[in-house]
């Protein structure tokens, strides 16, 4: 177990840091496009929905991309979880209040015809990237990273008082 | 304590860490930037300000609905609704019976930015409906190349406009300080589909089909 876990660990930084990338690569040339996905939520004051839609992109890009090199994986992860559980309240209530609006996760967003929503795709993959986030966040030493190994065999954690 | 392994130190780490943060903020801050209102940009004919940067017809007239359609030229979607509603929309001008104000958005990318370019050009040779029934009937696929800026100023020709002003306006961009400025108004609008239509500021029903059938279109934009 001692040996496969840093490679689950690579393989869940991958996974999520991959997925936060092209998220945030399909997004960030198309910004009218982002801060439109994040209005049609109608869960923010409109100029806080505008200003996010521009800086969550970039947020993506960059634990995304510290998550796939392996350089601050807790933190990357811990920030990573949260976006994740804020994507899962915008979207379930998004769901719960029949609002009728493409999620916006790749790129695209806004407003959709009736019955063309699709909640429970975003929502069961938001769940499986956000358990990733919670795991690497407990457990960030993984194979192939930038951050330190920790000392011991019994410590967790990223060992930055080496 | 055990030693730092050599090349897999804190300072290589926090060197990456350090790069990717800052060249993203490098990228961030500007682009927050220049999404705020730039109010020296020129602005062609029968824009208004206070009305959202939007292309403004029959704005002296009091009394009557005000009509405000977002759209982007290359929405195929706006282009139906254009093909549907659009000779009405155009009466409504020609009769004075509204004030109409067109907002170009160009959410849709590059090509979009072009068009909306170009229709300011053409607004400021009197042909801003014409140019704009042209582009809706000349949709091309999105971003394909097809709307070039030479496309777009031999376009300028078809509705008319022959003036050489046009086609330096057109090739030169000068609007396209006014063009973002449109995005960020609709932004504030909370405009977040095209095509949208406010009648005395309130969005009609799209879920009644007031968008695609003519006679509940006109009903809304008499109802006021």
């Amino acid at each position: 177990m001692k040996k496969i876990q840093p490679w689950f660990g690579l393989a869940a930084r991958l996974i999520l840091g991959g997925t936060l990338i092209a998220a945030g690569y399909l997004k960030f040339d198309e910004l009218d496009k982002s801060q439109m996905a994040v209005r049609a939520y109608e869960m923010l004051p409109i100029p806080l929905a505008n200003f996010l839609g521009i800086v969550v992109p970039f947020f993506e890009l960059a634990v995304g991309i510290l998550l796939v090199i392996g350089a601050g994986v807790r933190i990357s992860a811990a920030l990573s979880a949260l976006l994740m559980i804020g994507f899962m309240i915008a979207i379930s209530q998004a769901w719960a209040r029949g609002l009728s609006i493409d999620c916006g996760c790749f790129g695209g967003g806004g407003q959709v015809p009736e019955g063309e929503a699709d909640y429970l795709t975003p929502l069961l993959r938001d769940t499986g990237l956000a358990l990733l986030g919670i795991y690497l966040t407990l457990f960030p030493h993984t194979k192939f990273g930038l951050d330190k190994k920790p000392q011991s065999a019994t410590q967790i954690g990223e060992g930055a008082h080496g | 304590m055990a030693k730092s392994q050599p090349g897999k130190d804190n300072f290589t780490r926090n060197l990456v860490i350090a790069v990717v943060v800052g060249v993203l903020l490098i990228m961030l801050v500007p682009t927050l930037l220049s999404r705020q209102t730039d109010s020296s940009a020129s602005i062609p004919a029968n824009v208004s300000a206070d009305r959202g940067y939007g292309v403004v017809f029959n704005g002296e007239l009091t009394g009557v609905p005000v009509v405000d359609i977002y759209e982007d030229f290359q929405c195929p979607v706006c282009a139906q609704f254009t093909q549907l509603n659009g000779p009405y929309i155009e009466s409504l001008i020609a009769e004075k019976k509204a004030t109409v104000v067109y907002h170009t958005l160009s959410f849709l990318g590059p090509e979009s930015v072009n068009a909306a370019n170009a229709a300011a050009c053409a607004a400021d040779e009197g042909k801003f409906l014409d140019y704009h029934r042209l582009l809706m009937m000349n949709q091309k696929q999105e971003n394909s190349g097809g709307w070039s800026n030479n496309f777009l100023a031999s376009l300028g020709q078809t509705a008319g406009i022959t003036s050489q002003k046009f086609s330096s306006c057109v090739n030169k961009g000068d609007y396209l300080g006014w063009v973002s400025n449109v995005a960020a108004a609709g932004a504030k609008a909370n405009v977040n589909s095209t095509p949208t239509v406010f009648v005395n500021g309130k969005e009609i029903d799209r879920n009644a089909s007031e968008y695609f059938d003519a006679a509940k279109f006109k009903a809304a934009v008499e109802r006021g």
